[in-house]
């Protein structure tokens, strides 16, 4: 404490840091040591998440909502840790997510035991700077591994099965996996639906999920078209529309609205009247012009009221009112039609068009949503999910958005590295025979790396019921022995571990992510040397 | 202390000359006070400095969490309030502010300074002599420094070049991204070089930040990109990429809506109703119409584009973005050559501003709007990724750091080696010119050379060296022959002493010039102080409704 608070030669105390007594201060070894010892428990929190037979979490938020997860980004960014160390870790897993989408455990786990070897090296009192930078170059070598070990799998907008394989294996740990084949299918045909192949870029936004409680799973479906959850605005109109033409618009059915805040006064009887008629009259206008350019069906982002309803009826123009606006976009992308916002410019070219439009009422209960197909431009497609409650049904879209994450890298970049852990065990030894020709401190970093690599399949094999230890020295000499780096972790008891043949692909950039994330968060913790906290007043 | 008056006789009342409260300390005593203040600060940045040195992780009132290793940036948050202390802290801003590196060297040279003349301040020397003395030895040292310094021709590019990168490697060596050292020296370089060279404006070159993606996946872009901003429905329908776009940057709201926000018309007639509809319609429309006129594809504009234009422009095969950052799009029409304008009336393409290209692009989980290729590219963009917030955060700043560096290397040639070899050599040559200096003078000069010897001491103990081994081995080479050994300092990399000039430990001479220059202007102002007179914090004013005492 001796910087923040001192005496002088007199013993008289003086101030140099404003506030001292509310600050908390560690320093050196011991504060490294608590990083440490905060970054394995939150790893260990995550860790029987890991792998398919990888077990969920339940979360309550304060406001008592249940999450139920098996995704690591979504476990830790749940938790609310208050440790400064464990937030860098929830970023860590953030970002893998952001830019990845999936490996969210694997590369908490990995820093974790990272963390745990690093431990026992600053006990044997190896500089922190140096272990870090026998990490850092341990992790090159990894990397530079991967590469050496990864497959380029071949797909094309024909031949999609291996990218419907790496889907399962994403999909493999979580709870869909009981319509494994079906929710695959789906992501792939949802990506390979709104990607751009020249420039290999897929935009999420054009892929709607919708979840509807209720059903089975095996309901789910992707939708090539959108789904908007409202229902046409008058009962009696009809609910099935073939080959409909639809007008989008943005404004609302009732007398235009000047912005500037206008005042009408009305004096006579007369003076009314005339407003009465033109009310009527702008409607009419209104439903004409529809109708003259075709359109059969009115999508409107606002509402309006029982009169013009009522009018819409007697023309025969279904209407659906207070659709959103990123809704009101995807129809328009998905029907080839313009929005339209205003009635004077409506005209034939900017109708959009869908084979069908249809309302669907769900079981019993009363809720309907419109489903339109068979679009002009399938390049807006929705996944729509069902599920027995509403946990399964959050949690199958966040699988289900893993899994398209992952077909969206191999879309980017289409080389595989195994999963299982293989890729791991075969890093580790590629690692460990490195270590041995370095000559300074950082060959036992190294070393540890290569310990900490192997802390991924023991996870694995331990969290499916396998003995860990005999299970990787198993794997770890068979790979030696056979020269097969695509040697894993059986978790699924198949007694095959050639994860070539159990068909267990990841995508190269997420592996090469996790290590290089992992090794430099693993720097950071490991150059700090002091934490000055600054208390808030209520602790 | 209830104010403090003269001395006077047992019978007269005292005279209170300052205000109740108020502290006052003074003479010797407040001066070596102040000492231990300044030095206690130094404990603190102490171990951030050189390539083994450690960060440091600040957590503020509001709960912000700034990991660091910058000298500049730990001192600030540290909320020094001891007044003495916070000449070290102001120190450490303006070298931050004048070179932008050697921040945690300059406070740990002024804190070394004032602990090496502690003794004869204990011993009653004056302190004015004591200040002569440093400001005497700062002179010599930089004067040496001068002589010292390797100026690297101008004229060879490839070789200016090197220098830069050079410099910049050392900035970077104690920093979290010391192990990229070689990508982030070129990404600094490239981006320093790309700007104006007469102006330099660091400004020019945005610095954005993508959490996700390893650091390694930074990208320098040679012109500007910047995050989309939000957008309205109907922008997925307008086209994202454009070869050659024409770029019109606008400071005008692009909304349907009240000219006035308080005015209000009043309509005799129902049919008039709609002449104003049509009216306000007509406004927008007509300033849709003149930007389409102009010929733009690209639509930028500092304040809001509403939906309805945005889907005009998706009409029209426009790509427009609203809410653009002032500084972002400032760098735009840097890059472009386009104008801001403030209205639409008389857009012409004159106005437009053009690049090589346009797109939108997927960065991370975000979208940027890239711009490339720009023909006036006096600014570039860096994309600066990695695994945490605070991650990222201290990237840019170590990276400011070496930008800055190189900043000032383009402009001054001359450098010389870092690793401490400098601070021995000007160490060596204080303690020799101290010799033929008569007076008191001699042993503050000494003590100063002393001083110096702080920073190879401190790296040394930073890497875990025995530092009394490397600090005599050093002192001995300087001596024995200080031209074949004017260079050698702390070899972090190979645990030894050797010459680092030829290792490339470079690090331009303006950088240390300034560090010795600013380190005796504080050692000198904490010296000078003999009193401190502070008032009491003034309380919160009298509640209101309390009656005033004695009435």
């Amino acid at each position: 404490m001796s910087a923040i608070y001192t005496t002088d030669e007199y013993g008289r105390p003086f101030i140099i840091v404003r506030e001292q007594d509310k600050k908390s201060r560690k320093t050196g070894i011991e504060a490294t040591k608590a990083h440490i010892m905060a970054a394995k428990t939150v790893s260990n929190i995550v860790r029987t998440s890991l792998g398919p037979r990888g077990l969920d979490k339940i979360l309550i938020s304060p406001d008592g909502d249940i999450t139920i997860s098996n995704d690591g980004a979504t476990i830790m960014s749940q938790m609310a840790i208050e440790n400064q160390i464990g937030k860098l870790l929830v970023e860590l897993s953030k970002s893998q997510d952001e830019e990845i989408g999936d490996g969210t455990t694997g590369i908490v786990v990995l820093a974790g035991a990272l963390l745990e070897q690093a431990e026992e090296l600053l006990d044997r009192g190896i500089h922190p700077i140096r272990i870090s930078d026998g990490f850092e170059r341990a992790c090159k070598i990894a990397v530079a591994h991967l590469d050496k070990v990864s497959d380029v799998i071949p797909w094309s907008k024909d031949d999609t099965s291996d990218l419907f394989k790496c889907a399962k294996t994403s999909l493999g740990s979580k709870i869909v996996n009981k319509c494994h084949d079906q929710f695959a299918q789906m992501a792939v045909d949802a990506i390979l639906a709104v990607a751009d192949l020249e420039r290999k870029d897929v935009d999420f936004e054009l892929i709607k999920m919708e979840g509807k409680v209720g059903g089975e799973m095996a309901d789910s479906a992707l939708v090539k078209g959108v789904i908007i959850d409202k229902d046409f605005s008058h009962p009696q109109m009809p609910k099935d529309i073939k080959d409909a033409k639809i007008a989008i618009l943005t404004c609302p059915f009732e007398p235009p609205k000047p912005k500037t805040k206008p005042k009408l006064e009305i004096t006579t009887v007369k003076e009314f009247e005339e407003l009465q008629k033109y009310e009527r009259d702008t409607f009419e206008n209104m439903i004409k012009q529809v109708k003259d350019c075709g359109a059969n069906v009115v999508a409107c982002q606002w509402g309006f009221d029982d009169e013009a309803n009522s009018l819409l009826l007697q023309h025969k123009l279904p209407a659906i009112r207070w659709v959103g606006g990123p809704e009101i976009e995807l129809l328009a992308i998905a029907t080839n039609g313009r929005i339209v916002p205003r009635f004077e410019d409506l005209s034939a070219e900017k109708l959009g068009a869908a084979g069908t439009i249809r309302e669907v009422t769900f079981g019993t209960t009363n809720e309907t949503m419109i489903v339109v197909e068979d679009c002009a431009n399938s390049k807006a497609v929705t996944v729509f999910v069902r599920g027995g409650n509403k946990m399964i049904v959050d949690e199958a879209k966040r699988s289900l958005h893993d899994a398209m994450c992952v077909v969206r890298n191999l879309i980017v970049d289409n080389r595989v590295v195994y999963g299982g852990a293989a890729a791991e065990i075969s890093c580790s030894i590629a690692v460990d025979k490195e270590a041995d020709q370095v000559s300074t401190i950082e060959q036992y970093a190294m070393r540890s790396f290569a310990r900490a690599l192997d802390a991924i399949p023991m996870t694995l094999a331990e969290n499916s019921g396998l003995p860990p230890i005999e299970t990787l020295s198993f794997v770890k000499s068979e790979q030696i022995k056979q020269g097969i780096t695509s040697l894993g972790v059986d978790c699924m008891d198949t007694g095959i571990n050639n994860m070539k043949e159990q068909f267990v692909f990841d995508p190269l950039i997420s592996k090469r992510q996790q290590y290089l994330l992992a090794t430099q968060l693993v720097k950071m913790i490991l150059k700090i040397d002091d934490v000055i906290v600054h208390k808030s007043d209520d602790q | 202390m209830a104010g403090r008056g003269p001395q006077v006789p047992m019978m007269q009342p005292q005279v209170i000359v300052l205000k109740e409260g108020t502290d006052t300390s003074q003479g010797v005593p407040q001066l070596l006070s102040n000492i231990s203040a300044c030095l206690a600060v130094c404990d603190t940045i102490r171990t951030t400095l050189g390539p083994r040195g450690m960060d440091k992780l600040i957590v503020d009132g509001q709960g912000r969490v700034t990991i660091s290793n910058d000298g500049a940036t730990i001192m600030k948050l540290l909320d020094v309030v001891q007044p003495a202390a916070r000449t070290l802290v102001d120190i450490a801003r303006a070298q931050d502010a004048e070179v932008g590196d050697g921040t945690t060297s300059v406070v740990l040279l002024a804190g070394e300074l004032l602990k090496e003349v502690r003794e004869f301040v204990e011993e009653g020397v004056s302190s004015q002599a004591i200040i002569r003395g440093v400001r005497r030895a700062a002179e010599l040292a930089i004067a040496r420094i001068g002589e010292l310094a390797v100026t690297v021709d101008r004229a060879d590019a490839a070789e200016a070049r090197a220098l830069l990168e050079k410099c910049a490697a050392t900035s970077m060596s104690s920093k979290l991204i010391g192990s990229q050292k070689e990508f982030f020296t070129r990404m600094a370089v490239d981006a320093v070089l790309r700007l104006d060279q007469e102006q330099l404006d660091e400004g020019m070159i945005g610095i954005k930040k993508v959490p996700g993606g390893a650091m390694q996946d930074s990208l320098l872009v040679d012109g500007v990109a910047f995050k989309k901003s939000f957008s309205n429905a109907g922008f997925e329908q307008q086209p994202k990429s454009f070869d050659a776009p024409r770029i019109a940057c606008l400071n005008v709201e692009l909304e349907l809506k009240a000219e006035k926000d308080n005015a209000e018309v009043r309509v005799d007639r129902v049919a008039d109703y709609q002449a104003i509809v049509d009216a306000e319609w007509r406004i927008i429309f007509d300033k849709l119409d003149a930007i389409l006129a102009t010929g733009a594809n690209v639509v930028l504009s500092r304040l809001p584009i509403g939906d309805l234009a945005t889907q005009y422009f998706a009409d029209r095969n426009v790509f427009c973005a609203g809410r653009v950052q002032k500084d972002d799009l400032d760098r735009v029409c840097e890059a472009t050559g386009c104008r801001v304008q403030s209205t639409t009336t008389d857009l012409t393409a004159a106005h437009l501003g053009t690049c090589e290209r346009f797109e939108e692009r997927q960065i991370g989980g975000q979208r940027f709007n890239l711009f490339r290729g720009c023909p006036e590219a006096k600014t570039c963009t860096i994309v600066l990724r990695g695994g945490a917030e605070q991650f990222i955060d201290e990237v840019e700043r170590s990276l400011h750091d070496s930008i800055m560096v190189v900043r000032r290397a383009v402009k001054s040639h001359s450098v010389v080696a870092g690793g401490g070899a400098i601070e021995m050599e000007l160490s060596r040559y204080l303690r020799d010119a101290a010799r033929r200096i008569e007076g008191k003078q001699q042993l503050i000069i000494a003590a100063v050379a002393k001083a110096l010897e702080v920073v190879p001491r401190q790296l040394c103990e930073n890497a875990g060296f025995d530092t009394t081994d490397f600090i005599t081995q050093l002192r001995a080479r300087h001596a024995q022959d200080p031209d074949r050994f004017r260079w050698y300092g702390v070899d972090i990399e190979e645990e030894a002493v050797t010459d680092l000039f030829a290792k490339f430990v470079w690090e331009p001479a303006l950088v240390k010039i300034n560090a010795i220059a600013s380190a005796a202007e504080a050692a000198c102002l904490v010296l000078s102080v003999d009193e401190t007179v502070s008032s009491q914090k003034s309380q919160d004013p009298m509640p209101a409704g309390r009656p005033m005492p004695g009435r």
